[in-house]
């Protein structure tokens, strides 16, 4: 390395050009670096034949590089990026159209019927209506009513025993 | 191989194009321009054709459905990030559905562990180990070796600087050796 004397000019990062030559000079350090203290460096070799330690490590890295470039080199079917392209865009416009529709559900407040309010008092509301008709019923004088044709209907079945089978036995049938 | 790919794009294109709203046309353009980046990675972490299009779709339709639907100041980072995990989340409930199977196999009959050299077996170990590694070391190693980016672009999406983005792939090559020869061992 050359020192600088007074009066000399020193090489800045401005510029596009100073700006790649800058970079060239990172590539070149990088590289010298990898060439001096990689894996390939000879006092490393050295070292890791003499080191089952290091050994081990650096088989276990080779294993990860091996299995990095077995995942890179599996190859896959010419048309997946178009099925796919296909697939996402189906799947967009489809989203796309129901957006609209889904976000009038969204804002939408849930309005209950009559009917579904009135559900919780279904039971209570049975019970009354039957209350009430039976007393409608018996107002009206339908179960009395009732009462009437039954015995009518027994008397005309004991008129009919008597007439077939005898008064005795008709009698002992319909003993009341 | 490659001529094909890009009659492929070119027959997709106009179709694709005049399919979708108006609004959305460049959420396209960056299927056009990244889609196949975005494929080949998530080709390589999931390694299954139907999974890789399940991801791409979950991708875009996250992209579609930003807040108010605004395009992402840069919509590659956005692209991979999301690939990125979504990725994961596939490989990792693919794991739990394995070790479920495995479980019910290993109640039946006993299997002979066979130790020859298999490239689908090592690939797929180093996919379960990936899925493992710790979030900031994970992201390097997908979108480094998995989606093959540069330094510089993985430390910008990752917001880190390119130096921190070096140290930590090597530290996940170290943490994946570490587990693939325990696994190897075992």
């Amino acid at each position: 390395m050359r020192l600088l004397r007074f009066g000399d000019k020193i090489d800045t990062c401005e510029g596009r050009s100073a700006t790649s030559r800058c970079k060239r000079i990172g590539q070149r350090l990088a590289d010298s670096a990898r060439h001096r203290f990689g894996p390939e460096a000879s006092w490393i070799q050295r070292h890791v034949a003499g080191c089952p330690r290091c050994q081990r490590r650096l088989a276990a890295m080779a294993r990860v590089d091996l299995a990095l470039s077995t995942i890179k080199t599996q190859p896959h079917r010419l048309d997946l990026l178009m099925r796919a392209n296909s697939a996402a865009i189906r799947m967009l416009n489809h989203q796309l159209r129901e957006a609209a529709h889904d976000r009038r559900l969204e804002e939408a407040t849930p309005e209950p019927r009559l009917l579904e309010k009135c559900a919780a008092y279904r039971a209570a509301i049975v019970n009354v209506a039957a209350c009430v008709a039976i007393l409608f019923l018996t107002k009206a004088g339908i179960i009395s009513s009732f009462d009437k044709a039954r015995s009518g209907g027994q008397a005309v079945m004991k008129q009919y025993y008597t007439a077939q089978a005898g008064e005795d036995l008709a009698g002992e049938v319909f003993k009341s | 191989m490659f001529s094909k790919a890009v009659s492929y794009d070119v027959l997709w294109d106009s179709a694709a194009y005049q399919a979708v709203d108006e609004s959305q046309r460049w959420i396209v353009v960056a299927m056009q321009k990244y889609g196949h980046e975005l494929v080949t990675m998530l080709w390589r972490i999931l390694g299954n054709e139907q999974d890789v299009c399940d991801a791409y779709q979950t991708i875009f339709l996250r992209l579609a459905y930003l807040e108010d639907s605004r395009k992402p100041q840069w919509v590659k980072a956005y692209l991979f990030r999301t690939a990125s995990n979504v990725a994961i989340t596939v490989l990792r409930e693919r794991q739990v559905e394995k070790k479920t199977l495995s479980a019910m196999t290993r109640m039946g009959e006993p299997q002979v562990a066979e130790r020859d050299f298999d490239a689908g077996h090592l690939a797929e170990s180093l996919r379960q180990h990936v899925a493992q590694l710790p979030e900031h070391l994970r992201n390097v190693i997908m979108l480094r070796d998995l989606g093959e980016l540069s330094y510089s672009e993985v430390a910008r999406i990752l917001g880190v600087s390119a130096g921190t983005a070096r140290v930590y792939r090597c530290k996940a090559v170290q943490l994946l050796a570490m587990w693939m020869n325990k696994e190897e061992r075992q």
